[in-house]
């Protein structure tokens, strides 16, 4: 804590860029806030053995009631939080009971008519719980997600899980997003195309017998599936094949530039491998690419559902600007973290985001 | 109206005067004495954000606010230091930045020279207590002066105690992760400086120009006149994909270290061509060939150890003030795993222990009871390739 006299001391030499004070000057005004030199861990020998000679009972003394200090603290901020936890939880609830969307698409859109902007690719970070059906709890709230998105008019959603044990199983993921829709559509001709796909997988959308043409609704929904293996391993594989080619003299370390790196990391999400047979690296083909690009590969929003805010190996490039909100813990106790994906977690994502002012450039 | 300015400046007066801040200052010893006690984030990262929301709040010069921002600054690293953190990373200057208006740029970097400079005087004080400082990011687009003054305040610092201080001066993290991708392939692509043989012998047994040797005779007792030269055959055959009669060199060629023609067959969409070349340059004895570490060596730690922060702990906790809830291009490949990230909602130079407090009691009250019980969200150890495994074994057990 640094006094107020010393302070306005300090201001005036920075004021003057440094001049007012010398050397010494700025020395002495900084003595009596440094730590006793005894303090510190690095000390010279003879300085320790005379230091704890003059004070043994002192620091003792000190080091107790430090100890007793945290305890204290410790306890209450723990029922500081349990009390906020338990706050929040009651909020959540009220606001589970209004904002509810009994599976129609009308109420949902009404709920985010009033938005000044919607993010037009929300990414959510989801993840497996440990229970025998993880995995059929897991798909129904991507599937929820999906309905949720298309209703208020989010075009991309990607949902990110770390375990990757979503691409797995696209086929029956594709099917289970189908019969959510259907539920909150009604008859397949109202529902919105569904577009699913994963990095160095093809695109699945399946179109048996109901031409998107002929369908009423012509809202759109592309899912990106992302896992632990598209961030930092992508970047591996990306300069594997850079140092390949700069062995074999094709390339050189001075034309990896952040634009090359940027250009090779967005096509892995934005264009889906065409052909359904290699899901192998196929980036290497540096030719010009006439795929139409799907998703905005920067997501504007990213949804966290947990206790606190954690990119848990979520894919780095892209998060540059992304908002990330954390719809905040209801797990109270120690083994049941279980975050219910809700809709008003995702409404207030929405609300939030369109509340935050953009800023680019800090 | 009159009674609001009295009040505030009774309270600015009372909390001058000596006893109250002699007991204010006890406190604060205290608490960060406390927080000692516990678990401490060894890698702590702040975004200092609002010195120019300040400022205009406060009706005061952006460069006040700088100022100010600065003060908060040195607050804070007293405390994250005395509590035991090891490493603080500061954004202090983005790339971004250098699209502000010139005035304020100038301001900052003055701001920058000038402490950097004050701080070389002090070298004695430093020695003693002193943090490593280094400073991140693309140093070349610094002004002269300032760059100098850096270098100084580098070079006085880096035998200095475990503490260190990273301020990240012009730095954005693409930057720095494309920088650590280049590096990395400039590192793979300079020949190895010891001759073949050499390292051949050193890792084992078998010589690769004596089994190479060995298989072209067999080929040439195979196919007989069919091939007129022994290059046009590992040529051919790696070009072709790996015949399998090859697999056997290819595998010895894996195990090297060397450029090998099995890496080629990773490239699926690779031109034919250079397939052809770098198999031709390869396995040919006589010639004298480069030989390169193999890039199936590269993993994520080659990477990370290319970046700035390549022998720091890794980021526990980033906060950010001012409430903008996004990363603004910094430490994204950091904070990538277990990173524990905070949004506050208020501007920095107000920021103090106060606010940071909670925070870090957060912090604490998690680690603790994930190392109570390790299955709880927010584990500690293990980096995400085990992770997978072993959450995809937890599921198949579960």
């Amino acid at each position: 804590m640094v006094s107020q006299r010393d302070k306005e001391l300090f201001r005036d030499d920075v004021r003057s860029r440094g001049t007012k004070l010398s050397a010494a000057d700025r020395e002495n005004l900084l003595r009596p806030y440094l730590p006793d030199p005894s303090d510190l861990p690095r000390r010279p020998p003879q300085r320790r053995k005379k230091a704890s000679r003059r004070t043994p009972i002192r620091t003792f003394i000190k080091s107790q009631l430090h100890l007793l200090t945290y305890t204290v603290i410790h306890i209450i901020f723990g029922i500081i939080s349990r009390l906020t936890l338990s706050y929040h939880a009651v909020v959540d609830r009220i606001f589970a009971i209004i904002y509810y969307h009994h599976r129609t698409p009308e109420l949902i859109r009404k709920d985010v008519k009033s938005l000044k902007r919607l993010p037009e690719h929300l990414s959510v970070i989801l993840s497996l719980r440990k229970e025998d059906d993880a995995l059929a709890i897991l798909m129904d709230e991507v599937a929820e997600l999906a309905a949720w998105s298309v209703s208020s008019g989010i075009p991309v959603l990607s949902v990110y899980e770390k375990t990757g044990v979503l691409k797995s199983c696209i086929p029956v993921l594709y099917q289970a997003i189908m019969s959510k829709l259907s539920s909150y559509y009604g008859s397949p001709a109202q529902q919105p195309a569904l577009r699913l796909f994963a990095p160095h997988h093809p695109i699945y959308n399946q179109q048996q017998g109901v031409a998107p043409s002929n369908t009423h609704n012509d809202n759109t929904l592309t899912i990106l599936l992302l896992s632990a293996t598209d961030g930092r391993e992508t970047f591996v594989d990306l300069t594997k094949t850079l140092a390949e080619m700069s062995q074999s003299g094709k390339l050189s370390p001075e034309d990896i530039t952040m634009e090359l790196v940027d250009a090779e990391i967005s096509e892995i999400t934005t264009q889906p491998t065409q052909t359904t047979t290699s899901a192998s690296l196929d980036r290497t083909t540096m030719g010009p690419s006439h795929n139409v690009s799907l998703v905005k590969p920067e997501p504007d929003l990213l949804l966290v559902f947990g206790p606190f805010l954690k990119l848990d190996g979520y894919p780095p490039w892209h998060i540059r600007l992304t908002e990330m909100f954390c719809t905040g813990g209801r797990s109270s106790g120690i083994t049941n973290c279980d975050e219910a994906v809700e809709y008003h977690g995702f409404l207030r994502g929405l609300w939030h985001y369109a509340g935050a002012q953009m800023r680019f450039g800090r | 109206m009159s009674t609001s300015i009295h009040l505030s400046r009774f309270r600015k007066w009372l909390l001058a005067s000596p006893p109250i801040e002699f007991a204010i200052g006890q406190l604060r010893n205290l608490l960060v004495g406390a927080i000692r006690q516990g678990p401490v984030p060894q890698h702590v990262a702040f975004v200092m954000d609002g010195n120019r929301r300040f400022a205009r709040t406060h009706g005061i010069e952006t460069v006040e606010g700088h100022n100010l921002g600065f003060e908060a600054l040195a607050r804070i690293l007293e405390v994250c230091y005395k509590s035991g953190v090891k490493v603080v990373t500061i954004y202090a200057f983005s790339i971004e930045n250098f699209k502000r208006s010139k005035f304020e740029v100038d301001a900052l970097m003055e701001l920058a020279r000038v402490q950097l400079s004050q701080m070389v005087q002090h070298g004695e004080i430093l020695d003693r207590y002193g943090a490593k400082v280094r400073v991140l990011g693309r140093l070349d687009l610094l002004r002269p002066d300032v760059l100098a003054a850096v270098d100084r305040a580098v070079d006085m610092t880096s035998g200095n105690g475990n503490c260190i201080l990273n301020i990240c001066f012009p730095y954005t993290s693409r930057d720095e992760i494309t920088s650590a991708v280049r590096q990395t392939v400039a590192e793979y692509s300079q020949p190895l400086p010891s001759s073949r043989p050499s390292t051949t012998s050193s890792r084992s047994p078998f010589s690769e120009t004596h089994i190479t040797q060995n298989i072209r005779a067999q080929a040439q007792v195979v196919k007989g006149e069919d091939v007129p030269s022994d290059t046009e055959t590992a040529s051919q055959s790696s070009a072709e994909g790996g015949a399998s009669k090859h697999n056997l060199p290819n595998g010895v060629y894996e195990n090297g270290s060397s450029f090998s023609s099995s890496s080629t067959l990773h490239l699926a969409g690779q031109p034919d061509t250079t397939n052809g070349k770098a198999a031709v340059s390869e396995p040919t004895p006589g010639k004298e060939s480069h030989v390169f570490m193999s890039p199936e060596t590269i993993t994520r730690q080659t990477l990370s150890d290319h970046l700035f922060t390549y022998d720091n702990p890794p980021l526990d906790l980033l906060v950010r003030t001012s409430g903008v809830e996004r990363l603004s291009d910094f430490m994204l490949w950091q904070c990538h795993e277990d990173t524990e990230i905070v949004f506050l909602d208020i501007l920095w130079p107000d920021f103090d222990l106060w606010h940071f407090m909670p925070v870090l009691l957060g912090w604490q009250r998690r680690i603790s009871k994930s190392k109570k019980n390790p299955d709880a969200e927010g584990n500690f150890d293990g980096d995400t390739s085990d992770c997978v495994e072993e959450s995809n074994g937890k599921v198949k057990d579960l």
